[in-house]
């Protein structure tokens, strides 16, 4: 391409600076992947370089690209992270069968990808036959793989992985919906790997798996250091903990015999150092004293403690570093918390049971907790919490002390009728000037929590955020107009609940500069054929609708609720065109019909 | 004024079963609105009144609480979310009747029965509002059963954010339900 001999000659001498070789040494220390992409930018021959020593990629949406190109770029890739549905699945709000569907990654990878060693599929769609396949023709090279919030296959297409998988150490199964037929997928981990350091299938439905498998696992693998379970009776693992010497990090198990002393005599590895143990009531909780100092990873999401018992437990662990619970943990609870934790950088506050009589009532947590916890820890950088009542101080307390935050995401609960200080204008104006590091940001309210200023605000002091998912902001088109003004960085852009016309939204979607992905359920729609997104249409730029539905869910015991569901869009980049795997609950909106 | 009855097929069924009997959709029909009435029993009336009498003022329906992929009126740049409620004047409606012809709804509600004359579209948006209401705790059909009282409460109770409930992560929901049998 250069024809100009000047140009040439430059080039030349550019290169003459740095071999390959050198350039090859000091890209191995280049991990970031947006250094990578600002160096392949420089010139072809560093495009190149970095294609053939990238070892990861994250397609942080797989309907953005194919299989053809990474192969093409990438062919020597080592690591591979994709993500399919939208974030919002993980709230039951997207249809089952909505796609993000791993086939035709499997069998890229099959083909062509020889040094993956390590997969990670979230929130997709993956089947057995797809783990066949990856078994038989990786399983001896594989040494990660994560189906993590995926559904679609068995424990079937889990056994192909134990039986041909012989060198991971890494299974992860967190959360995924996994239809099982035996715990004979375990038993082949226990008889055929001795390498295994992580084995999570933490919050799946697997009960038919064997403690004795565990502890096969155990006693098989020296450097078995996490390990998470579904429910399991703790009693039956004191085997396992006994065996499991270098074990630090365990979660899952369950209490069934309550309020018995069997459970004093457990112990626990000694480097135990993360844990989270579900169904643990305050009568079981002291056995978690002994090397409570210890911790610095607490989980208390699926714990049955109230708030005096939060306050009693946290008191003892003043090396947490990350910590989840629900709001029973009160705002007494997060005041011992700034006490008593001040190496915290993660909390998680996620909301509890509504309904009387769940022993959850006192557990409410508010802007008084939270003024506490911004003063106390000051290392923090990350918080997500549900509130049920918030004032503008408390948000400057955050701003003013948490200069560490890169991801602050707030709920505001909508049982209380009255809410001690809105609109949230100032507050929220003052924690994103304030924390500056801010990378990703949540704001969930009601009408009236946020005027069309705030949300404007949001868009002019928030240089650096990436992610957002706004609820219920604003009160008309005026403020998501002055919000798409700013958000220079804003790559990904949720929002629910909004007053925004669908006018409105594709002009947003038009100004905000990195935008790239934007999710609306909850909107002003001026038809059902979602005509005036269409002021957003343009080349590369995929336009998907949802329709309203509605929906039945079936919960554990068998009862049914019908749920309206509103409609949703989805925009996005891809260098793929338009998708081929629709499901009748997905329309596209293709602006040439 | 005729009495002419209003029949809407509000789950589709006489698209879905055109073949079906004519018990059948006697059966069918009779199902649907014995879903109506019941939730029509859960509405505010003074909601009801307000959407029939704007029926008075010749708008197309109120939007009484911000509507979510819901048509919207022409004058959409309301900013405040819950319109002022207009009286309900049976006179003032009389003169202003159009020449379409008007049937009578009864509602039964918390003790107290009243009967409005109403055009097919007032009775339309009537019927939208309480099947809106009632989807959330649907009894009309065999196989679902009342949802739990707390699910009753807030859907009675119009939250303060409409039609969309916050929703709930996945595995704490599981977890809440599972904890509750234990």
């Amino acid at each position: 391409m250069e024809e100009n001999d000047n140009k040439l000659q430059r080039t030349a001498s550019f290169n003459s600076g740095m071999s390959d070789v050198v350039l090859g040494c000091v890209l191995s220390y280049v991990h970031d992947p947006r250094d990578r992409a600002a160096i392949s930018l420089v010139c072809r021959r560093w495009y190149e370089l970095d294609s053939s020593s990238r070892k990861h990629i994250t397609i942080a949406f797989c309907y953005t690209t194919t299989t053809d190109r990474l192969r093409r770029r990438f062919p020597f890739l080592e690591s591979l992270e994709l993500k399919g549905k939208p974030r919002a699945a993980m709230f039951n709000l997207i249809p089952d069968d909505w796609g993000g569907y791993v086939t035709p990654w499997v069998r890229e990878i099959a083909e062509n990808f020889d040094c993956l060693r390590s997969l990670h599929f979230r929130r997709m769609i993956v089947r057995d036959s797809d783990l066949e396949v990856l078994a038989r023709s990786r399983g001896r090279v594989l040494q990660a793989l994560k189906l993590d919030k995926c559904s679609g296959f068995s424990t079937d297409g889990l056994f192909h992985i134990g039986s041909m998988c012989r060198q991971l150490r890494t299974l992860f199964l967190e959360e995924s919906s996994i239809v099982e037929r035996d715990g004979q997928w375990l038993h082949e981990i226990a008889m055929n790997n001795s390498v295994l350091e992580t084995l999570n299938f933490y919050m799946t439905d697997l009960v038919q798996v064997s403690f004795e498998d565990l502890e096969r696992i155990a006693r098989n693998c020296c450097n078995l250091t996490s390990v998470k379970v579904s429910d399991c009776e703790i009693l039956d693992l004191v085997g396992f903990f006994r065996t499991a010497s270098v074990l630090e990090e365990f979660c899952g198990g369950s209490f069934n015999n309550e309020q018995s002393d069997r459970y004093n005599a457990v112990t626990f590895p000694p480097k135990l150092c993360r844990l989270g143990l579900t169904y643990m009531g305050s009568h079981e909780m002291p056995i978690v004293f002994p090397f409570a100092s210890s911790l610095k990873r607490l989980d208390l999401l699926y714990a049955l403690l109230n708030t005096e018992d939060h306050c009693l437990l946290i008191q003892r662990c003043p090396n947490l570093e990350v910590f989840e619970t629900r709001n029973v943990i009160g705002d007494r609870g997060l005041e011992v918390l700034a006490q008593s934790c001040k190496k915290l950088k993660r909390l998680r506050i996620e909301r509890g049971a509504d309904e009387q009589g769940m022993g959850d009532e006192e557990g409410a947590v508010s802007h008084r907790g939270l003024t506490a916890l911004a003063q106390g820890c000051l290392e923090l950088e990350y918080i997500a919490i549900y509130v049920s009542d918030i004032t503008n101080a408390s948000l400057e307390s955050v701003g003013t002390h948490s200069k560490n935050l890169c991801d602050f995401r707030l709920v505001l609960l909508d049982r209380e009728e009255r809410i001690t200080d809105l609109p949230l204008d100032n507050g929220v104006r003052a924690l994103l000037r304030g924390c500056e590091k801010l990378r990703r940001f949540a704001l969930y309210l009601r009408p009236g929590g946020l005027t069309d200023v705030g949300l404007g605000y949001i868009g002019q002091y928030s240089p650096n955020v990436r992610w957002m998912l706004l609820g219920y902001v604003g009160g008309s088109d005026t403020g998501l107009l002055e919000f798409s003004k700013g958000c220079p960085s804003l790559q990904k852009l949720e929002m629910r609940g909004c007053c925004f016309s669908e006018r409105a939204l594709a002009h947003a979607a038009l100004q905000l500069p990195s935008l790239r992905y934007l999710w609306v359920q909850g909107y002003k729609a001026s038809s059902r054929s979602g005509r005036d997104l269409l002021a957003m249409a343009r080349p590369f730029w995929n336009i998907e609708l949802i329709p309203a539905r509605r929906v039945v869910t079936t919960n554990q015991v068998g009862e049914a609720f019908v749920d309206e569901h509103p409609a949703h869009i989805l925009a996005y980049y891809s260098l793929a065109g338009p998708r081929t795997d629709f499901p009748d609950t997905v329309i596209p909106l293709d602006p040439v019909l | 004024m005729s009495r002419a009855t209003v029949e809407l097929d509000f789950f589709g069924m006489e698209k879905a079963n055109s073949s079906k009997s004519q018990f059948q959709k006697f059966i069918d029909r009779r199902r649907s609105f014995r879903g109506i009435q019941g939730a029509i029993s859960k509405m505010n009336p003074e909601l009801i009144k307000s959407v029939i009498s704007s029926g008075s003022t010749n708008r197309s329906p109120v939007d009484w609480r911000k509507s979510f992929s819901v048509p919207s009126s022409p004058k959409e740049d309301r900013s405040s979310p819950v319109p002022s409620l207009p009286i309900l004047n049976p006179a003032l409606r009389a003169s202003s009747e159009d020449s379409r012809e008007t049937a009578p709804v009864t509602i039964f509600y918390n003790g107290t029965v009243s009967v409005f004359n109403v055009t097919r579209d007032k009775a339309e948006s009537i019927f939208k509002l309480a099947v809106e209401g009632s989807s959330k705790n649907v009894e009309s059909t065999d196989s679902l059963k009342v949802a739990n009282p707390s699910r009753d409460q807030r859907n009675l109770l119009e939250t303060r954010n409409g039609d969309l409930p916050i929703a709930r992560n996945k595995s704490l929901q599981r977890f809440l339900e599972k904890r509750k049998e234990r």
